[in-house]
């Protein structure tokens, strides 16, 4: 890279990481729209698209002078450009190629400032990117040899199916009579297919009789023919001339539209008189001319006063069409610029900053509400309250920043599951259901990576390969679902196939084997389904590149457990697998209910509060083994007692409420003394010392400074509702 | 002026080298006889083809100017299909190189 002086080079280095992060987001989305229009070939809205994306990453890198990453994509940009013509037509070969050349651009622009990175390896690799993306381009025009006029912009024009005036010329060759062919009934068919609106025969190159060989033909034509037929049929009229014909097929523009195509095609283009100048609708003098005059309109408020566009028509004599161009263009400026503006890049850890000072906060409002109450000032207890709601709203809004939907994920997997499949011989319909569900950022960041493991361990074990999948009366393409929904206070990511399911029966002898189950005991069948996430474990019989080393599973459960998340299966043989993953919207802050047993503070999450017994404590049964149950309005709620679950010291309460929570197990019971009522928690992890105990899944401080432990309702609910070791990670 | 020049029925590819010779004959004839605007009735012509315009393309290309009289309708319209409508509007202009004297 060179730059002219210091000055450009620093400014370059200043927006070098904007440049990379913008490109990434345009490769990003080359991804996406092939994929798309994998599945839409006929979408021209996706295609161009397509190569708008292709075409900005070359023109802003050609900014920064990244010469590899411009002289790369050229070849990119040519193929989608002929597929855009018409010429190619996207075939999985060419889709491949160009996601493998996706891949080469997105490598080429992040070891953009890194020329050591250009190996030669990395160079052969290139060329021969090139060497196939040329050989497809050429393909397409060896299928249609058609000298096409490149127009003089990138920009082609998209044109509707309507009519329109095609602009043709051909020049026949010498041997084009003897051939049995005739321009006169090309002609004629031409215009069977429309109307023609001029023809004009190039006699020009026709030899003096004298010196004319009759037999050999030197005519041409140009014809400008109005139709509504495809390039493709009015080519077809010359198909037997072609070997010997130079023709141009070409949507000719007028003057109008040639200006406002130049208009359209302008960067930048900041006053709408300085914009026809340029393209050369209008002279500077006139346009100064005409901007005096609207200034000496005397006495009008600006309002009123004429519209320049108005007046360059009026007086300058430039085309409504042109000036309606400008306008247009002038629109989209000031419409893109908010657009521009809507998104603005904050350091990450600038965030956190503020969402750990908001948590303080919250502390610090609690204890201020706690002092109000205490000094029972009507004034000081209203102002506390207003300030409480106010910290909410700023609590709510602080965390949604922090707020991305899971889909931005998702879709990378589209990719993986097709190249994964087609490595496999295998073949997948991928859905992505409900992406717009919101996540905190970091919990997204760090879900990818074990979604991607468990999508492709789907793919890889799951799904059977088509003949097995029709010997087994299923479709030959197998199904792979990922969603994601809310869920209370959680949201639930499920991955789902319709496989073969997990075999428990080799689950189970591989565990005896390894010793990760004493030989013999055989216990329920969601353990068995989880054996598969212990360490060291892997079933499958082959192991592959992309899953089976049985290094991944484990680091999938840690992953996600580091969440705070939980993950269960949900395997039905030969049917196919379902694994569920919940995580808790966010890390910092939740709305908690808090309650008191004895001297200790509980939060639950508010989300999971159903509804609260007051005195419901003397309805509560011990069963023989010591399980506790009442009887809720007609059916059996288990309770679990606090005070004797983790051995509160206190003396006995006179009055005990029953919270109704809701869990992953379903309702149950929460024996508590003292209910003191909703509260915003700020989740404080569990130290080291405390990770192994059940049904707590963080701390909190409260305003009085006081330590609340946080309950895990979901393992809490495994405790009063399962006898044996819940299957259920978290 | 002269006799105009009759045009076969069929002015196409099969005659073309046949005509060639005639037109180029009747030509210097005529230029013998009296120069002027040569004369060119297309009132037989019943088809005609690209091989057959062509020869009045160069023809057109000859010292001569000519001039189009009573085009037959096959005749008009296979030069207004191929941009030879020139050739059928009426006064001098369509004199093809009288410019040049």
């Amino acid at each position: 890279m060179s730059f002219s002086n210091d000055s450009d080079a620093d400014f370059i280095a200043q927006a070098m990481p904007a440049f990379i992060s913008e490109a990434a987001e345009q490769i990003e989305a080359i991804e996406t729209l092939l994929l798309e229009l994998e599945e839409q070939p006929d979408n021209r809205e996706l295609l161009d698209s397509l190569f708008r994306c292709a075409h900005t990453v070359k023109g802003s890198a050609g900014i920064f002078g990244l010469n590899r990453v411009v002289e790369f994509t050229h070849h990119v940009e040519t193929l989608l450009d002929k597929m855009r013509d018409g010429s190619i037509a996207l075939s999985p070969a060419i889709s491949t190629l160009l996601l493998q050349c996706n891949d080469k651009i997105k490598f080429l622009v992040d070891t953009a400032a890194d020329e050591s990175a250009d190996t030669p390896d990395q160079k052969d690799l290139r060329a021969d990117l090139v060497i196939q993306l040329t050989a497809f381009t050429e393909a397409g025009l060896g299928t249609t040899p058609v000298i096409e006029r490149a127009t003089s912009s990138t920009l082609v024009q998209t044109g509707d199916s309507g009519l329109k005036v095609w602009s043709i010329s051909a020049r026949f060759g010498p041997d084009t009579f003897r051939n049995g062919m005739d321009p006169l009934s090309i002609a004629r068919y031409l215009g069977s297919l429309g109307k023609i609106k001029s023809v004009r025969c190039g006699a020009d190159t026709v030899p003096p009789l004298v010196n004319l060989n009759p037999e050999s033909c030197y005519l041409s034509f140009y014809m400008d023919l109005e139709t509504t037929s495809s390039r493709d049929d009015i080519e077809g009229a010359f198909s037997f001339v072609l070997d010997d014909c130079e023709l141009d097929v070409i949507e000719p523009e007028t003057p109008q539209q040639k200006l406002a195509r130049a208009i359209e095609e302008m960067p930048e283009t900041p006053r709408l008189g300085d914009m026809l100048v340029s393209v050369g609708a209008l002279t500077q003098d006139k346009l100064t001319q005409v901007l005096s005059t609207q200034r000496q309109t005397p006495g009008m408020p600006l309002l009123a006063q004429t519209k320049i566009g108005d007046l360059l028509e009026a007086q300058a004599g430039v085309a409504p069409e042109v000036v309606a161009a400008a306008l247009g263009k002038q629109q989209k400026i000031r419409e893109a610029a908010p657009n521009e503006d809507r998104y603005i890049r904050v350091q990450a850890d600038r965030l956190d900053a503020v969402i750990n000072l908001l948590g303080e906060l919250v502390i610090a409002g609690a204890g201020a509400t706690l002092l109000a109450r205490g000094s029972r000032q009507i004034a000081l207890l209203e102002a506390n309250l207003h300030m409480n709601g106010l910290i909410e709203e700023i609590r709510n809004g602080t965390l949604g920043l922090r707020m991305v939907p899971v889909g931005e994920t998702f879709s990378r997997f589209r990719r993986v599951v097709r190249d994964t499949a087609s490595s496999l011989g295998k073949e997948v319909n991928f859905e992505i259901v409900g992406g717009d569900a919101e996540l905190d950022k970091s919990m997204v960041e760090k879900i990818a990576d074990p979604l991607m493991h468990l999508v492709r361990n789907s793919l890889d074990h799951g799904l059977e390969p088509p003949q097995e999948r029709v010997a087994a009366g299923k479709s030959a393409a197998g199904k792979l679902v990922l969603s994601a929904k809310h869920e209370t206070g959680a949201i639930l990511i499920q991955i789902e196939d319709d496989g073969r399911g997990i075999n428990r029966e080799r689950v189970l002898q591989r565990a005896w084997n390894r010793g990760l189950l004493e030989q013999g005991v055989v216990p329920s069948d969601d353990v068995i389904n989880m054996m598969i996430f212990e360490p060291g474990f892997s079933t499958a019989e082959q192991v592959t590149n992309l899953s089976g080393r049985g290094v991944g599973m484990d680091v999938v459960r840690r992953n996600i457990e580091a969440l705070r998340g939980s993950i269960r299966l949900n395997s039905i043989p030969g049917k196919g697998l379902q694994v569920d993953i919940r995580l808790p919207l966010t890390l910092a802050i939740i709305d908690g209910f808090l309650v008191g047993v004895g001297k200790s503070k509980f939060v639950l999450p508010l989300e999971s509060v159903i509804e609260v017994i007051e005195s419901g404590g003397q309805h509560v049964k011990a069963d023989s083994s010591g399980r506790h149950c009442m009887e809720l309005r007609g059916a059996v709620l288990p309770v679990v007692r606090l005070r004797t679950l983790y051995a509160v010291e206190s003396a006995l309460p006179s009055r005990v409420s029953v919270v109704v929570v809701n869990s992953v197990r379903g309702q149950y019971g929460i024996e508590v003394e003292v209910l003191l009522g909703q509260h915003q928690t700020v989740i404080k992890p569990l130290g080291r010392l405390f990770k192994a105990l059940r049904g707590i899944s963080g701390s909190s401080i409260l305003g009085s400074g006081e330590v609340a432990l946080i309950l895990d309702v979901g393992s809490l609910g495994d405790l009063v509702t399962g006898a044996e070791p819940a299957p259920v990670i978290s | 002026m002269s006799e105009p020049y009759e045009l076969p029925a069929e002015l196409n590819i099969y005659n073309a080298l046949d005509m060639r010779d005639k037109l180029i004959a009747w030509v210097s004839e005529q230029n013998a006889k009296a120069p002027g605007v040569l004369m060119i009735s297309a009132k037989n012509v019943a088809e005609v083809d690209g091989a057959g315009l062509q020869l009045l393309a160069a023809l057109s290309h000859m010292e001569q100017a000519w001039q189009l009289t009573q085009p037959s309708e096959a005749f008009i319209e296979a030069c207004q299909t191929l941009g030879f409508g020139r050739w059928l509007e009426n006064g001098s202009e369509r004199v093809s190189n009288g410019a040049k004297r």
